[in-house]
Parts: C-alpha cells; sequence; structure tokens
C-alpha cells in the first residue's frame, strides 16, 4: 500500500478545468470592479437620485380668507371639489395592465382614455401628481374611491373652490380667482406661489391678495415607489388667509341691484350702475353694476365657449361701471359749475340771471333744453330747473382754468383710491389736454385750440369731461357733507384667523372743495328744491311714500361727438338728509335719454329700501 | 465518510442561505417560506449527498423523460405570471419546472457525456440534440435567460468533456449566424429589454425603469450600505422584483461594496470549491456533473449580478440561494449536495475502477501506460511516475 499525503489526492487540474477557473474569477473580478464603480465613484451621484425617488416635497395649500359684508354674512365659501390625479411613476410598469387601469378609469370618471395617455405622458414630473380630470361629480368621485385600492398611482385630491354667493349681485365687487397667466407666473412664484395657484383676478379678490391668500404650509414625505405616504418627516402647516370685512351692506347691496335692474327693464335699458355711499366716512354701502355675469364659472375653469360669449357681448358684463366706467356727467356736474360762481364772487346766492331757449358765442348757438324763455331765476332755481343757459354764462364768468381747478377739488379726474383694481380717473379737460390731443397742435383748428363754447358746455358737464359712478357718488357726499372729499373704501376690517383685527379702515378725507360754508349750502339748497318741484321729481318721492328730506340732481349727458340728436346717458345723484346728510348715492343709466324719469325712481327705490331698513343697514 | 466530506462548501452554502433569507426578509417578501425552502432544501442536500451519485447514471434516461414531461405540462397546465407560463402546481405547491431542469439537464448530459472519453462528432451532435428539446421548450414558456443558462452550462460541460476545439468552433459560428435571426425569435418584450439594456434612458418608467431603478439601488449603497432593514429603494418598493430577480440590488444599497464584495468572495470560494469534485471525483460521470453543478451556478451568479449592475440584459435569473424562490433554493442546494456525494466519493486511495480523465490521458502519457488499470493504492499519479521510472 502506498500512501499518497495522508490518502487525500489532489485534484488533477487539467488545462481546460484551470482556464475554466480562471474564468471563473476573472467573471467574478468584472462584477466586482463594475461593482465598486457604481457604489464608490457614481455613489454619491445615484444616492441624490435615491432621494429625489423617495422624498416629495409637498406644498399645503392655505384655506383664502372669506370676504363678508359689514355684519358678517358670508359673500364667498370655499366649497371642496375632487380631482383625479395621477402620479405617472406609480403606474403599473407593465403596459398591458397600465392600459387596463387606464380603460377603467376612462370608464369611470369620463375622461378619453387618449387624452390621459398623452396628459401622462407630457407632465414635466414623473413623481408630481398631474390633475386627469377637475371637479368629479359626486357619483364619478364614488365610483373611482371604491376602486382606488386597485388602481395604484391614480388618487383623488381634494382641493377648495371658491364659490360665490349671488355673483350677478356682489360679483363685480368680490371679482374672482382665477389661474396664474403664464407672463406672471415668474414675478408671482417668487412670492412663493404655486403653477397651479388660483389667484385673485379682479375685484376685492385682486385687490386684497395679499390677505386674502395666506401662507402655504409643507411637507417632506417619504413615498414609496407608488406615490403611498410612508411617513412624514417634517412639516409646517399652512396659516389660512385672512377674513375681509366688507362695508357693503349685502341687504342693501340686494336691494340696489334689484331698482336698478328693475329700473332698466322698466324703460328698455341693458346696462347701468349705482353706488351708495356714507357721506360721513367713505364706507361703500352698495356698489352695483348692470349687467353683472356669474364669477363661479371663472373659479371652476372657464369654458372657451362661455369665455368668449361674454368677452362679445355689446353690453360688456365684465366692465365694472361703477368703478370703471367714464361717461360725461351732464347737468350733474352743475353744482361744481355753481359752487366756482358762487366762491370766486361771478355771482351771489341772490343774483339774478335770465335762462334763454339759447346763447350765442361766436356764432355758435348753444340750447338749453327749454325751448323756450324760463325767466330770471337765482342760482338754486336754475339747479333745480336745470337751466342750462344759466350754467352757460356762469361758466363763461368763471373761466375754464378756474371751473377746472374747482372740478379737481370736487375729485374730478382723479382714480378713487378703493380696495378695487382697474379704477379710472375719468377726465377734467383743459386748454394742455386739448391741444395735446392732436398729434401737431395747430391753434388755429377748433380741434385743438380751446373755444369759448368748451368752456361754457364745460360748465354743464359736458364738452370733454367724464366720470365715473364711484366719482359721482364722492362728489355728492361732499356737497353733502359741506366739502369735504371722502376716499371711498369697501373695507371696514381684516382679521386673522384668530379674530385679531389687522388692518381698520379709518375715514380719510383727501381734499376740501375751496368754498365757504355758506356757497355750499346754496348749492345744497339748489339740490333740495330739485327733488321738491311739484309735479316733477317730488312725484317720485311722493309715489314711493319717502319723504324728499336731502338733495338731488338729474342728469341728461350726451356723448359721441357734437350735434343736437346726440345718444345720451342718465344720470341721478342724490344724499339724504338734508340736516345730516348719512346717504350719499349715484345712479347711472347707459343710453339713458330722460334722467328725471329714468334714473331718478332707482334713487328713490333705493332710498325706500334704505329708509324701511336703516335699523338693520346701520346696527 | 466524514473525513472525505467537504466541510467548507456546506459552510458556505449555510452563509448564502442565511444572507438570502435576511435579505429576502428585508424585501418584505414571504421569509419564513424562504426558510422553509432553505429547510426542505438542507434536507435535499443531505440526501443527495448520503446518495451514491453514481446510481444517477442509469436513472438518466428516465430522468429525462421526466423533464420533458414536466416542461411539456407546463405548456398545457402551466400558470401564467407575468405572461409568461412557467409554473407548475404540484400538491398545492408552486413548481417551476424550468428550474428544475437545470439540475436534470446537467445529469443527463454527465451520463451521455460520460459514456465516452473521446467526444466524436456523433456524440457531439447527440449531446446537442440533447439539450436542444428542453431549451426549445424552455424557449417557449418563453424564459429566454434560463435557455441561455441551459445552453451556456450545456457549452461548458462540452468543454470540460473534451469537446474538439472545431466541434466547439462550429456552436459558437452557428450562435454568431443565429444572433441575425434573434430578434425574429424573440418575444416583443425580451427583444425590448435587449434594446433597453442598450439604452436604459430612452424609457425610464417603462422597461428602462427596473434597470434604472435597479442600478439606483446598488449605487446609492455606496461603500458601507445603508444597513439591513434601511435601504429605501428596496424598501420603498422602486427597485422592482426586489426579492427575486433584483434582490442582489436589495443587498447591495442595503450592505454596500464591502457586502456585496464579501457576497462575491463567497461565492467565488463556493465556485472554486465545486471544480474541486470536477477534478477529484473517481469516475468521469462525477468529474461532468460536479462540473455542471458549477456551471449553472457560475451562469447564474454572473447572470444575476450582471444585470443588477448593469453589465448585461435582463433576464428572469435567480441569484443561487439568495433569491425568494422555493424551487431555485432546492434545485441549487440538492445539486451542491451531489457535488458533495462525488467529493465524499472520490477517488482515495482504495481505487475500484480506472480514473477517467477530462481529457484522454494518452497523449501525454508514455505508450502503454494509459492502458493499463491502476493497481490498488494507485491513481493515475503513481501510474506516471512508474511509467516515467
Amino acid at each position: 500500500m502506498i500512501r499518497l499525503g495522508g490518502g487525500q489526492p489532489r485534484p488533477r487540474w487539467s488545462l481546460r478545468l484551470l482556464s475554466v477557473a480562471l474564468a471563473a474569477l476573472l467573471l467574478i473580478g468584472v462584477l466586482m470592479f463594475q461593482l465598486a464603480r457604481l457604489q464608490v465613484t457614481d455613489g454619491a451621484r445615484l444616492a441624490a437620485l435615491a432621494r429625489a425617488n423617495s422624498i416629495r416635497h409637498v406644498v399645503l395649500e392655505a384655506d383664502r380668507g372669506i370676504i363678508y359684508d359689514r355684519h358678517g354674512a358670508p359673500l364667498v365659501e370655499n366649497s371642496p371639489v375632487w380631482n383625479l390625479v395621477a402620479i405617472p411613476a406609480g403606474l403599473p410598469l407593465n403596459g398591458t395592465d397600465r392600459a387596463t387601469e387606464l380603460a377603467e378609469l376612462s370608464r369611470l370618471a369620463g375622461v378619453p382614455e387618449q387624452k390621459m395617455a398623452s396628459q401622462l405622458l407630457s407632465a414635466p414630473d414623473l413623481y408630481a401628481s398631474t390633475t386627469l380630470k377637475a371637479n368629479l361629480t359626486l357619483a364619478e368621485e364614488l365610483a373611482v374611491n371604491e376602486r382606488l385600492p386597485e388602481m395604484p398611482g391614480v388618487s383623488i385630491a381634494q382641493r377648495s373652490v371658491r364659490s360665490y354667493v349671488d355673483p350677478l349681485v356682489f360679483g363685480h365687487v368680490l371679482g374672482y380667482v382665477g389661474p396664474i397667466a403664464p407672463p406672471e407666473l415668474k414675478a408671482l412664484q417668487a412670492q412663493g406661489y404655486q403653477p397651479d395657484e388660483m389667484v385673485g383676478r379682479v375685484g376685492i379678490e385682486a385687490g386684497l391678495e395679499s390677505f386674502l391668500r395666506g401662507t402655504d404650509g409643507w411637507a417632506d414625505e417619504e413615498v414609496d415607489a407608488r406615490g403611498q405616504v410612508e411617513r412624514v418627516l417634517a412639516m409646517q402647516a399652512p396659516l389660512p388667509g385672512d377674513a375681509v370685512y366688507l362695508t357693503l351692506d349685502a341687504s342693501l347691496q340686494r336691494a340696489t341691484a334689484a331698482s336698478l335692474a328693475a329700473g332698466l327693464v322698466r324703460d328698455g335699458k341693458t346696462a347701468g350702475a349705482s353706488v351708495v355711499m356714507d357721506p360721513r366716512t367713505g364706507e361703500v354701502l352698495a356698489m352695483v353694476s348692470l349687467p353683472g355675469y356669474d364669477t363661479n364659472l371663472f373659479t371652476h375653469g372657464i369654458s372657451r365657449a362661455d369665455y368668449s360669449r361674454l368677452l362679445n357681448d355689446p353690453d360688456k358684463p365684465l366692465l365694472n361701471r361703477a368703478i370703471a366706467g367714464q361717461y360725461a356727467p351732464g347737468s350733474t356736474f352743475k353744482m361744481v359749475t355753481a359752487t366756482a360762481g358762487l366762491q370766486e364772487g361771478k355771482i351771489t346766492a341772490q343774483t339774478l340771471l335770465s335762462c334763454p331757449p339759447y346763447v350765442n358765442v361766436n356764432g355758435w348757438i348753444y340750447h338749453n333744453w327749454a325751448s323756450y324763455s324760463l325767466g330770471y331765476m337765482n342760482v338754486a332755481k336754475a339747479l333745480a330747473t336745470s337751466c342750462d343757459t344759466f350754467f352757460y354764462q356762469v361758466a363763461a364768468m368763471v373761466g375754464d382754468v378756474t371751473l377746472a381747478k374747482y372740478a379737481r377739488a370736487y375729485g374730478f379726474g382723479a382714480a378713487k383710491d378703493i380696495e378695487l383694481p382697474g379704477v379710472m380717473a375719468g377726465l377734467v379737460p383743459d386748454r394742455i389736454w386739448k391741444q395735446l390731443q392732436c398729434g401737431v397742435p395747430d391753434l388755429n383748428s377748433d380741434a385743438c385750440r380751446w373755444t369759448e363754447g368748451d368752456t361754457i358746455t364745460f360748465g354743464i358737464g359736458q364738452s370733454y369731461l367724464l366720470t365715473t359712478p364711484l366719482n359721482q357718488a364722492v362728489y355728492v357726499a361732499a356737497v353733502a357733507n359741506g366739502g369735504r372729499v371722502l376716499r371711498p373704501t369697501l373695507v371696514n376690517a381684516v382679521r386673522d384667523v384668530a379674530g385679531r383685527t389687522v388692518s381698520k379702515e379709518q375715514p380719510v378725507v383727501t381734499g376740501t372743495v375751496p368754498a365757504s360754508p355758506d356757497n355750499i349750502q346754496a348749492v345744497r339748497e339748489g339740490m333740495r328744491e330739485e327733488i321738491n318741484r311739484p309735479y316733477n321729481m317730488n312725484y317720485w318721492f311722493r309715489a314711493a311714500g319717502v319723504p324728499a328730506d336731502g338733495g338731488g340732481k338729474t342728469g341728461t349727458a350726451q356723448w359721441g361727438g357734437s350735434g343736437l340728436d346726440l345718444p345720451t346717458h342718465a344720470w341721478f345723484v342724490f344724499f339724504a338728509p338734508y340736516a345730516q346728510p348719512e346717504v350719499a348715492l349715484s345712479v347711472f343709466v347707459e343710453r339713458g335719454e330722460l334722467s328725471e324719469v329714468e334714473a331718478a325712481p332707482i334713487g328713490v327705490d333705493v332710498m325706500k329700501f334704505y329708509r324701511a331698513n336703516i335699523a338693520a343697514i346701520r346696527a | 465518510m466524514i473525513l472525505r466530506f467537504d466541510r467548507l462548501q456546506p459552510a458556505l452554502a449555510a452563509m448564502l442561505c442565511v444572507l438570502g433569507v435576511m435579505t429576502v426578509f428585508s424585501a418584505g417578501a414571504d421569509w419564513v417560506r424562504q426558510v422553509l425552502w432553505v429547510a426542505l432544501g438542507a434536507a435535499a442536500y443531505v440526501a443527495a449527498t448520503l446518495y451514491d451519485y453514481r446510481r444517477l447514471r442509469g436513472l438518466a434516461p428516465s430522468l429525462y423523460v421526466v423533464m420533458l414531461v414536466a416542461l411539456l405540462a407546463v405548456h398545457l397546465v402551466g400558470h401564467t405570471a407575468l405572461g409568461a407560463r412557467r409554473w407548475l402546481s404540484v400538491a398545492g405547491f408552486p413548481l417551476e419546472p424550468s428550474e428544475l431542469s437545470k439540475l436534470l439537464l446537467v445529469i443527463v448530459l454527465a451520463a451521455y457525456l460520460s459514456r465516452d472519453e473521446r467526444i466524436t462528432w456523433r456524440a457531439f451532435v447527440g449531446a446537442l440534440g440533447l439539450v436542444a428539446a428542453p431549451a426549445a421548450l424552455v424557449l417557449m414558456q418563453p424564459d429566454l435567460g434560463t435557455t441561455m443558462v441551459l445552453l451556456a452550462v450545456s457549452l461548458g460541460m462540452l468543454f470540460l468533456a473534451g469537446a474538439r476545439p472545431a466541434q466547439l468552433g462550429a456552436v459558437v459560428t452557428a450562435g454568431v449566424v443565429a444572433v441575425p435571426l434573434l430578434p425574429h425569435i424573440l418575444h416583443g418584450y425580451q427583444r425590448r429589454r435587449l434594446e433597453i439594456f442598450l439604452d436604459p434612458t430612452q424609457d425610464p418608467l417603462g422597461a428602462g425603469y427596473n434597470l434604472l431603478q435597479a442600478r439606483i439601488a446598488v449605487g446609492s449603497g455606496g461603500l458601507f450600505g445603508r444597513g439591513w432593514l434601511h435601504g429605501l429603494q428596496g424598501q420603498l418598493g422602486f427597485v422592482p422584483e426586489r426579492a427575486t430577480d433584483f434582490v442582489f440590488a436589495t443587498f447591495a444599497e442595503e450592505f454596500g461594496l464591502l457586502g456585496s464584495l464579501v457576497l462575491l468572495t463567497v461565492f467565488g470560494v463556493l465556485l472554486l470549491r465545486l471544480l474541486r469534485p470536477a477534478g477529484v471525483a473517481s469516475d468521469r460521470f462525477g468529474e461532468l456533473l460536479a462540473a455542471g453543478v458549477f456551471g449553472v451556478v457560475l451562469v447564474q451568479v454572473v447572470q444575476n449580478v450582471g444585470m443588477n449592475i448593469g453589465l448585461l440584459p435582463i433576464a428572469g435569473i435567480p441569484l443561487p440561494l439568495i433569491s425568494y424562490g422555493g424551487s431555485a433554493t432546492i434545485t441549487t442546494l440538492a445539486a451542491l449536495g451531489l457535488a458533495q456525494s462525488v467529493i465524499v466519493r472520490r477517488r482515495t486511495v482504495v481505487f475500484q475502477e480506472g480514473p477517467v480523465r477530462l481529457r484522454p490521458a494518452s497523449h501525454h502519457l508514455p505508450p502503454g501506460a494509459s492502458r493499463r488499470l491502476p493497481m490498488d493504492g494507485e491513481d493515475s499519479r503513481t501510474i506516471r511516475r512508474r511509467a516515467q521510472a
């Protein structure tokens, strides 16, 4: 017996066995080399990709602040809507499973498969949610919700949408929120806005955006491959927006809208506006512009057809006439001319001037509204009868420069600093303005040169003068309160979520009319006489059962060029009570032909409601 | 018998099984079942070790029939998973015949090739025919990965059995010629996998997702890993098939480069350890059997790890003893047991049969020496030495 190595024969390594062993070692060596490259050289980069995979930063939207009327009645609410969203990376990877899921979704939510597929393909971030369908109906929401466990990557997101109360009545004041337009996106994102956030576009929603918006919160969530949240790593709760309390009285606003709408219908008109304010504080109690429009259409994503219908409507429902409609004031301007004449010493309260059917200025004839002479009269009577020729004479005596000074003192030609975007200033014309209207000033042309005719028609609120219903309310309030021009305001107070007052509006006097109390009193007297004229204005007050305690002035303003048979707008401005005015209002009827018949009854109607509900409104 | 037992090989296998169960647990798969598979596999290992592998030689024809019937049965009554029929239900347990076929083909091929020392062209073509039938059945499941494993292992066995360079060259040439035909043979998803492998970014969420996510997981493990049960990608489900095909990505993320190198080293030592029986077997059948087991483990480790780190295209190949799965775990352990059986019954001091070499020894031996049967206590070295003397 020969023993070799204790009976343990060593393997016979043939060349082939050896080469196989070497090949095996080489292959494992290659694997090790590539592993080292992946885990060491590319490790940091791939680890960052891993984090991006699994840590999701989500924004927790802050609830937008609620807007209330002066008594705390909500005018908008945040109502929940359900959106169908998907995280593209969370959907099944397998093509057939994915197609099955999309087909099922399409059936449940009523969205074409093709549309969903292309939306998923064009999603900028595969790990962020993409909205497949907004505003699911309750039935769709229930149907999808039931099947959610079987559909990875899909979820239902609840968002809140602004839902406005009575948008046709409050819409022009409250405005609406809408998606951010691409050009503004950059600037707004710097302020922390999300690309899909809704932002106030017009009205109070836009004007008080910074208060209403609130502060978004955020959370860092760890999510799995299906997008399900595993745990929240860190979060900051959102801070809801502030509550805004308006100066509007909801009931008076509704009554004003109803009166204006009824007046328009009665006279076959389609557009108008009215502003009611407190001549002591500048608080706007009601602001209506007709026609209104459904602001709720915008918050839910307005359809192209609806939007173009609103844009192309000849009555321009999107225009808030109360602040942005600019029209000649007509005879309602005569209080300015009267104030200027009295204060400049050209007339006194007792001065009698004739009221002929027309005056002749440099060969041009300027008519009164009456084709007969009304005789001699003082300024109060001239206001009450609205004698144009009387005020032609006063305007000629005062001169255009001084008249413009008084117009500006009453607040004409200045955009009112109210909490709404898009406020228009109106226009107080003067010589320089008129020359600038011509490309190359030519002093020999009447189109460029200020004429005597311009001055005297300026005196009756025509020529190139423009005002807005809001300006008119501020102006009549100034007459009512003895010459203080107030800053109109729509906001009573802003309170944060804890109920603390963030901002409280105080009355602001932006200017004082440079006129003695006696002179303004003389103008007020003329306004009182006008509404007390028997068989004329007084009829409406008696018919409505409203005491004619106050002052008013009507105006039928021509527009659209010069000539005899021009279209007109109807105005009525009013304040009450006479001794201690607490209401000032303006009524505007677009294309109104007779202000005493068309505009005045609307104002009287509003006053009737105000007097009947004074306790509730002033509570 | 105990003395001859290779103690290192089962120790390495046990290490792998422990790491496997840990990773499967971390990947959120049914680890209790995996423990059960390992226990059953251990029993199969012991049974295979105790079993005299030489008796398998006679059973080879029946085993071949069993394999073909099982693979055919998959086509007829199999269960479908991920678009392929791969599963059979046996007494309520899922059985994957293609996994079993890896070992069965090794046994059958070893038996066939050990009939003769020389590989004649006729024997070579016969062997190819033997491989072709099961390979075709597996390819039709469709399971391209397992088919490739079968072909690679068969080629390796032919090489070690001493096939002539011309024969191997002919097979390689045939393969090169067949490559242009591949797009016609491959199923849509298989072709897609190949394209994605070439450019994974072209569809990061579709077919390229697996490849990309696996690479991200492996890479984010870094040097030391995120720690057991702390792998972000694996735990959160970004790694697909994270307990089976992509189990290595899960492992590499949690144990890092260090852990992965340890794992590959364990595999490397195990593989070298499997080559030992191929060298010391008492008969040619034993040598080829052990070589086949070596091949099955090597090809699967390389392919699985390779696809996990983006070196090879995706194919549904498990990582032996690490991936979750009953058929694969039990088959692998049984195969290792057979290798152990070869070692236990290796040539020692007492020889009953002549030594069978992987290549005909006659070329290297002096004339007459090879024809001699060894005497008691002799091995080939003694014979050679005596011949030289």
